[in-house]
């Protein structure tokens, strides 16, 4: 595998409309390692979902250059499809089929044999401890069990990069935390994950590094740790201070500010 | 795997689609029966099938069984499923995995000839008692089964292009409606050469007016190799021209 896992130098995304030209994302360069979980955050609208879908293939790159395993996104999209697995915002699911006829669809499109595919769903459903309902239609899933369906479907080729754009968004706290396990032990088994959220929480959580994306720019990029670092040293904080959280480096990166309004009630203006 | 091989994957994943949602198939039987019924019941007295040459000893049915089958073929529910898939994010997981884009479109394509397959037969057991026959006999039959399940394969490729263009369960519907002017711009009621002349040229113009005459002519005559090969040179042409449009248009998809 190539040391770098993802790797893109000024990507840009233009959406020609009827009242003009768009710029969704506007130069972003990236350097993701092999083996990392990679965090990709940002408020609404700020570009993260077009980057990724860039990344996977399922956007057109207006400019710039994307390499996904070490090959490059535009000139070979069928190879870097072979090598990563995709979770969108929206789980991608056929709520007609069963959990189990979902991925021994997927297996095979990728190229197991049915004997094969059918042994990696039962895997797959294990991990995801989706077996009991594995023969129930898709229809009938919560959205937790959707969200893990659709990681497990993403995962029938064993990827080298794995993409997970806001996996939790809409979850309850439980199947959040469940959906954050499942990210771990996927990258302990050596997958690169590249996750997208809107959760500051779950990017400190799960994140070895992570970028935060503003108006189509990278606006940051570096550790947790050191994203915290930098703003107490900008800050001037004194060393008594409590460090500041990962709230407060988006906030600043972005350029919202937060007020506290009555107690713990907090307010994000733009 | 092979991009035959996928498409027959999709196919086949379509087809449980359609299995498992009954309700969407009763219209695509339910209302060409009631056109056949209805068509037959008002001018059946005026078409005796003893002094109708181009009824060819058959009832007015046989004659308009046809419309029937074509109109069960061209309701494009796949098109809708289409939609769906696009809505719900799937149609972005199969984009996102190593499948081959005329796959992506010939699956559905396929699951939709044979669902058109088994309504033809269908239509034909319901024909039976008006005094419908197959006059071109088991050949006939067959030709009768593929010829009908090509056009659903056209009509269903043209929606999909709208539901892949739009993305709109609305307008893809919106867009079968087109089925209806072409169907009725053919020698519907009574042959070519019986039409006014305005008529007579918008059905010669209307390339689904080659389709029903070769459906035609398997059903009252023998066989016929220049209707049907008629019949058969439209749907050749305007799948191709559909294939490529869908999976030009997939390719294009952002």
């Amino acid at each position: 595998m190539n040391a770098l896992a993802i790797e893109a130098e000024g990507l840009v995304k233009q959406y020609r409309g009827r009242s003009g030209t768009v710029d969704a994302v506007r130069g972003v360069d990236l350097n993701v390692s092999a083996g990392e979980v990679f965090g990709f955050l940002g408020p609404n609208g700020a570009g993260k979902s077009t980057t990724v879908r860039m990344l996977t293939t399922l956007l057109s790159i207006t400019s710039g250059t994307a390499r996904v395993a070490g090959i490059d996104v535009a000139a070979d999209p069928d190879a870097v499809r072979r090598r990563i697995g995709v979770a969108l915002q929206e789980a991608g699911l056929d709520h007609r089929q069963t959990g189990r006829e979902l991925i021994v669809l997927q297996a095979r499109l990728f190229g197991s044999s049915a004997a094969e595919a059918s042994a990696r769903a039962q895997e797959l459903l294990e991990l995801v401890e989706l077996t009991e309902d594995a023969d129930r239609r898709v229809k009938g899933y919560s959205g937790g069990m959707k969200r893990r369906l659709d990681l497990a479907s993403a995962l029938v080729h064993r990827p080298e990069v794995l993409f997970l754009d806001e996996p939790t968004t809409g979850l309850d706290p439980a199947s959040r935390l469940s959906v954050w396990d499942e990210v771990r032990r996927i990258n302990q088994r050596g997958t690169t994950v590249f996750l997208t959220t809107q959760y500051l929480e779950e990017a400190d959580q799960l994140c070895d590094r992570l970028a935060i994306i503003d108006g189509g720019r990278i606006v940051r990029a570096g550790t947790p740790s050191s994203l915290k670092k930098e703003l107490r040293e900008r800050l001037r904080l004194p060393g008594d201070a409590p460090d500041p959280t990962l709230d407060e480096v988006f906030l600043d990166a972005t350029g919202r500010t937060r007020e506290r309004v009555a107690g713990d009630v907090q307010e994000v203006t733009a | 795997m092979t991009a035959l091989q996928q498409a027959d994957l999709l196919g086949r994943r379509a087809v449980r689609e359609s299995l498992r949602t009954p309700e969407a198939l009763a219209p695509t039987l339910f209302i060409p029966v009631f056109f056949l019924v209805v068509n037959f019941g008002q001018a059946g007295e005026i078409f005796p099938s003893d002094s109708t040459p181009f009824l060819y000893g058959q009832t007015y049915a046989a004659f308009q069984l046809p419309s029937s089958l074509l109109l069960a073929a061209s309701f494009g529910s796949a098109a809708l499923y289409l939609v769906e898939d696009i809505e719900g994010g799937y149609f972005d997981k199969l984009r996102a995995a190593p499948v081959s884009r005329g796959a992506l479109v010939l699956g559905r394509l396929l699951a939709e000839g044979l669902k058109t397959a088994v309504l033809t037969v269908a239509l034909i057991i319901i024909a039976l008692p008006f005094g419908v026959t197959i006059a071109s006999g088991p050949a006939g039959f067959v030709l009768l089964l593929v010829l009908t399940s090509l056009w659903g394969i056209v009509f269903t490729g043209f929606m999909q292009l709208i539901a892949l263009k739009t993305r709109s369960a609305a307008a893809t519907n919106s867009g079968g409606l087109v089925f209806f002017p072409l169907l009725f711009l053919t020698p519907n009621f009574v042959p070519r050469d019986l039409l006014t002349r305005p008529m007579e040229i918008a059905a010669t113009l209307n390339p689904v007016t080659y389709v029903m005459e070769a459906l035609r002519s398997l059903i009252l005559q023998d066989l016929q190799w220049d209707v049907l090969g008629r019949g058969f040179g439209v749907v050749a042409a305007f799948g191709a021209l559909m294939l490529f449009l869908n999976v030009r248009m997939v390719r294009r998809y952002d």
